[in-house]
């Protein structure tokens, strides 16, 4: 039999470098959380890496640093902590630098059992801190990497522990002789040959374990609304990334394009009620000064309601009958705090608590503050169509009909420009219509086509003179983009008595093949306007920028309509993780757990069910078959299947072993010959059905062979002569006995 | 010399399940609750992954954050895994002491504890074992005291003089113990006094594999074995040689020289030259030769165990163990015919077995009458060893060495009255 080969260990020296190389691994994986973290410590960062990393080729250099500066590093960290907190004033990102100093000093000094450990709570906690400020995929991923690490960090800990017990504590002082002589391509090749592949398998067995377990955990973990949501985020000030503020200057919109990120996915429960060309709503311009749109302060005391600390909100619309269409928006951090709607709605509810405020009429929400992480609501029951009625502006509208446009109700009246440029937009305004008294929606086409003269492009060029930057361009034919189309139809609208007014957010999106939701992104962002009809007393959307398609009719929805959007693209399958990370993992609440418990319940009834009925189904047949006029093709059919059924128990019988043993157990049982020849004397003996003393000695013998340890063999060749002779014997008995 | 002696059986651990049957509630069970004999104790570093986990746990019910439940999650999982190793790290662990008697009292012993892995593929890691070496209590059995009749009992002092009478070590197993693999740990101690001697594999222990949680398993594997008397130094009186008398005692022992005594079964260990091939051939299995030793005339020894006579513990101590050095002494010289303590039949000294029996005895020796309510005092011929010897010995009276005490704490040795050797 051949001798398996021992495999080597290894000694003290090599796991002190293991552990000295999983701790920096682990420093470095804690601090690049700044990489996402938005926090100012890019500083600090990159010391770290740059420091721990040196220290990692060469583990000999912190012995060079002198032992009183050790003493010095824990009144320095903590000078530094309180400078920190009182030039910045901002608790959390000075407890994170503060984290990252910690790791610095711990991850280029020499570390004993309890330092280990404090790197170990450290990272844990600059990840566990990103991962609550920033919701984002990354931490799924840098947890599970770091709680690999953590684990085999440990676990060299623990073996480094038990290989230095009763050898005595090592003297501390100078280099210790594992840094000296570090050579990590050597380790590289020590620790590949100590490894055994199948307990390495058995270890990522084990792991992938834990990550079930911990998401069965996460489903099982009772949940109770403790309406209390504040945590993390308060110890934060939060800046805005993108340009959706309530001053837009032109150019804002087009910037926010460049950025190719994901803004916010959406979910809905009946994709045919996705329109074909939707526009997402999140912010109302209504005043122009200054070459500039803005949401009036009038207007936001007009619209929105005083701040409410809720966690649902009612819309305008009332429930229909019918089974609810809801939309579950994932709006990532750093868009807006105005949230992108399709327009009025049922009833709106937050994940968590929320502070903000409600524009009923405009059909907009405003959260107090930018989110500094991901915002999850569910919208029910929203309006997709391209209007937006507003009793309340229809009725000031008719009350102050005669009112000059300076009138500040009336600001969707006021054009913002000098006389000049008035002069001049009444004068393009005759031309558009000619003098005729239009309707709205024939204006707003005609405008659309008379824009349509300007070409599109993110990087227009505004004709230098006096007067109004946008009637400059309007005048001309340069090239523009949508915020300019936008404006200059706004403007024109005015000139020509209809109410008008800019409003940003995103248009249209794609659809995630693999997900199967909505997805916006930064490059969606878009500026249209909406003008106000007086017949219908709602406000129509109006595009017109070139080929947007704005003013055309609003009503296709369907899968139809999805098809044109759809995404199969490799960034499509990330994002369609992040939406199952929302999904699953940070939309998870009380109610989610219902569901999925209850949708567990159904399955397995469900395919309880289905198994009940397969075999009802299996036995009638069955049945249905025996029952049937019997002839020779039939019955040898049932006698290649009893000869299959009785091939498979002898195969199952004899080469099961052979199977789920193969390099474990039973290794080698079958492939030795010496077994097998003993297996094969047994079964000759035992054909014989009646035993001698002699033939019971050399099957006791020939059963050790067969299944004892190959130490308490006896000498095999010599059993099987033995064996040979009891055959003889036996078969001279058995023909005596005829 | 006697073999070594071990255990018939490996002994496993509870993680392996061979003691229990499985069943799913057993299993269930000792998820939540450790079995009998286990102890699982947080270690720095799982108390720190509890604090952990709490103050995780308080966060994310605070915030109801998702984030927090994950990583909550993953420690908890994390917790679970540690207990599966550990469970994976025991499992397939076998171990059996391993005693090489005969032990000395005052003389390094060693115990050792064979270990071996049955798993197939899966080494076992970072084990330690608590070793316990403890007199065997030869009075009467203890009798069981309740809160009223135990009251004045010192069980401080009990429990302290029981400590120092026992010893107790840690082997740690530091490297990796392979599967399918076997080794061997090695503890030595110096047992105090003579007599029967238990010991005892007290538990297991391990922190495998992340340091978490420090798991103790009781063994429950015992070995007993004698310890023989310390060897003392004595000195000899210039009478001590055996002389040599008409009618004097011969004696026949097995030995290396002399006539053909007898033939026996092959032993392992027996010389080939021994091998008497003809006697062999003839009844098919190997016989050797047995030699007669040169025979001589030789002492005999009578230990007599008197608590009258032996009043002092430590005087009655070295009288045992002189006469243990002196009839090992005797016995390498040839010198040694035969062995009695008190009134027992005298036993012959022939071999090496003949000895080792007589020091096994020698190791349980309690003085005599201890119990007895009066104790005659010795008799004036007694004290120069010219006592009633036993029945078996009667004919036997030359050369018979007996022992005396000698001053307060000393212990002669007198043949045929005659002192010979002082300890």
């Amino acid at each position: 039999m051949p001798m398996e080969r021992k495999r080597p260990q290894l000694n003290l020296d090599e796991l002190h470098q293991l552990k000295w190389l999983l701790g920096g691994v682990l420093v470095l994986l804690s601090v690049w959380t700044v990489f996402y973290l938005e926090f100012d410590a890019w500083t600090l960062m990159g010391l770290t890496t740059v420091a721990v990393s040196a220290t990692l080729v060469r583990p000999d250099w912190p012995a060079r640093v002198p032992a009183w500066t050790h003493r010095l590093v824990f009144p320095a960290v903590v000078a530094f902590f309180i400078g920190d907190l009182w030039v910045t004033g901002e608790v959390l990102p000075a407890v994170v630098r503060l984290d990252i100093l910690l790791l610095l000093y711990r991850g280029v000094s020499y570390r004993q059992k309890r330092d280990d450990l404090q790197v170990i709570v450290l990272g844990l906690f600059l990840i566990v801190v990103a991962g609550v400020l920033t919701v984002s995929l990354v931490f799924a991923a840098q947890i599970l990497v770091f709680t690999a690490c953590a684990l085999g960090f440990l676990l060299v800990i623990t073996l480094v522990e038990s290989a230095e017990k009763g050898a005595g504590k090592k003297v501390a002082n100078g280099t210790p002789s594992w840094a000296m002589h570090t050579r990590w391509r050597r380790l590289w090749v020590r620790v590949r040959e100590v490894t055994d592949w199948r307990v390495v398998a058995l270890g990522a067995a084990l792991f992938a374990g834990v990550v079930v377990v911990s998401a069965l955990l996460f489903l099982a973990i009772p949940r109770f609304q403790l309406e209390n949501s504040l945590f993390l985020e308060r110890f934060v000030s939060k800046k805005a990334r993108s340009g959706f503020n309530e001053t837009i200057k032109f150019g804002d919109v087009t910037d926010i394009q460049q950025d190719t990120s994901v803004a916010a996915s959406v979910d809905v429960t009946d994709r045919t009620q996705i329109p074909a060309n939707p526009y997402w709503r999140m912010l109302v311009l209504d005043e122009y000064r200054d070459g500039t749109f803005r949401l009036s302060p009038t207007l936001r005391r007009a619209a929105f309601t005083p701040e409410r600390t809720e966690t649902a909100l009612r819309g305008a619309l009332r429930p229909v009958l019918g089974e609810p269409v809801y939309w579950t928006f994932y709006l990532e951090s750093g868009i807006s705090r105005y949230l992108p709607l399709l327009g009025s709605f049922e009833q709106l509810r937050f994940r968590e608590t929320q502070n903000f405020r409600f524009g009923e009429e405009l059909g907009l929400v405003a959260l107090r503050e930018e989110p500094a992480t991901m915002t999850a609501y569910r919208v029910e029951g929203l309006s997709t169509g391209g209007t937006l009625p507003d009793a309340a502006f229809a009725k000031s509208l008719k009350e102050h009909k005669k009112s000059t446009p300076k009138s500040d109700t009336l600001l969707m009246l006021r054009l913002g420009v000098g006389a000049a440029d008035r002069a001049l937009l009444e004068q393009r305004v005759k031309e558009i219509t000619g003098g005729a008294e239009l309707t709205t929606g024939e204006f707003a086409r005609r405008v659309d086509v008379w824009l349509g003269r300007h070409p599109y492009s993110l990087s227009p060029r505004i004709p230098d003179g006096p007067g109004d930057p946008l009637v400059r361009w309007m005048s001309s034919e340069e090239g523009g983009h949508c915020e300019l189309f936008a404006g200059s139809f706004v403007l024109l609208a005015r000139a020509a008595g209809f109410p008008a007014r800019v409003v940003t957010g995103f248009k249209g999106g794609t659809w995630n093949a693999y997900s199967g939701n909505f997805t916006l992104r930064n490059s969606d962002a878009h500026a249209w306007c909406e003008i106000f009809d007086r017949a219908t007393g709602a406000w129509l959307r109006a595009d017109p920028t070139l080929g947007a398609g704005g003013t055309q009719p609003h009503g296709a929805k369907g899968e139809a309509t999805l098809a044109r959007r759809t995404d199969r693209s490799w960034s499509a399958r990330f994002d369609s993780l992040r939406v199952f990370w929302y999904r699953r993992i940070v939309n998870f609440d009380q109610r989610s757990q219902v569901e999925t418990l209850k949708a567990m319940k159904e399955a397995t009834e469900n395919s309880g069910r289905q198994l009940r009925a397969l075999l009802t189904a299996a036995v009638e047949r069955i049945k249905a078959w025996l029952a049937g006029p019997w002839d020779v093709r039939r019955v040898a059919k049932l006698l290649a299947l009893a000869a299959g059924l009785a091939g498979a128990g002898w195969a199952w019988r004899n080469f099961r072993l052979g199977i789920f043993g193969a390099g474990t157990r039973r290794r080698g049982a079958k492939d030795d010959p010496v077994r097998r020849e003993a297996g094969v004397w047994l079964r000759r003996i035992a054909d014989f059905g009646y035993r001698t003393p002699d033939t019971l000695a050399v099957m006791e013998e020939l059963q050790r062979l067969r299944f004892g340890a190959p130490a308490t063999w006896p000498e095999p060749e010599a059993v099987f002569r033995r064996a040979r002779q009891a055959v003889r014997e036996l078969r001279r008995r058995a023909g005596a006995r005829k | 010399m006697a073999d070594v002696t071990t255990s018939d059986e490996w002994d496993v651990s509870a993680a392996s399940g061979r003691r229990r049957r499985f069943t799913w509630n057993a299993l269930l069970w000792a998820m939540v609750y450790p079995q009998r004999g286990q102890r699982i104790v947080p270690t720095v570093s799982g108390t720190l992954l509890i604090a952990l986990a709490l103050g995780i746990g308080s966060a994310a019910y605070n915030s109801a954050n998702n984030i927090l439940f994950i990583t909550l999650s993953l420690l908890l999982a994390c917790l679970i895994l540690s207990g599966v190793l550990s469970w994976l790290n025991f499992r397939g662990v076998a171990w059996r002491l391993e005693l090489a008697p005969p032990l000395r009292a005052g003389h390094e012993a060693v115990v050792g504890l064979g270990l071996r892995n049955r798993k197939p593929f899966l080494p076992t890691y970072g084990l330690w074992f608590d070793l316990v070496a403890r007199a065997v209590d030869q009075g009467p059995p203890a009798v069981a005291e309740s809160t009223i009749t135990g009251k004045g009992l010192d069980l401080r002092e009990m429990l302290a003089k029981a400590a120092k009478e026992e010893a107790r070590g840690q082997l740690f197993l530091r490297e990796r113990l392979d599967p399918r693999g076997v080794t061997r740990l090695e503890w030595r101690f110096q047992p105090v006094r003579r007599g029967r001697l238990r010991v005892e594999l007290a538990g297991i222990g391990s922190l495998f594999p992340f340091g978490f949680l420090r798991k103790t398993l009781s063994a429950e594997l015992v070995e007993e074995v004698t310890v023989w008397p310390a060897p003392v130094e004595y000195r000899r009186q210039g009478t001590a040689a055996a002389r040599r008398t008409a009618g004097g005692e011969r004696t026949a022992r097995a030995g290396s020289a002399g006539d053909l005594q007898a033939l026996r079964r092959y032993a392992t260990g027996d010389s080939h030259r021994l091998i008497h091939w003809k006697a062999s051939a003839r009844s098919r299995q190997l016989l050797v030769r047995q030699l007669a030793a040169e025979s001589a005339e030789g002492y005999s020894l009578w230990l007599r165990t008197d608590a009258s006579v032996w009043p002092r513990p430590e005087q009655f101590e070295l009288l045992v163990s002189f006469c243990a050095t002196l009839a090992e002494d005797l016995f390498r010289e040839g010198q040694l015919v035969a062995a009695a303590i008190d009134d027992e039949a005298p036993m012959p000294i022939r071999r090496v077995r003949d000895l080792e029996l007589f020091l096994d005895r020698l190791a349980a020796v309690q003085p005599r009458g201890e119990n007895l309510g009066g104790v005659s005092s010795p008799r004036e011929g007694s004290m120069r060893g010219e006592g009633t010897p036993p029945t078996g010995m009667a004919i036997k009276r030359k050369n018979m060495l007996t022992f005396v005490p000698d001053g307060a704490r000393g212990v002669a040795a007198y043949a045929d009255g005659e002192k010979t050797a002082t300890a």
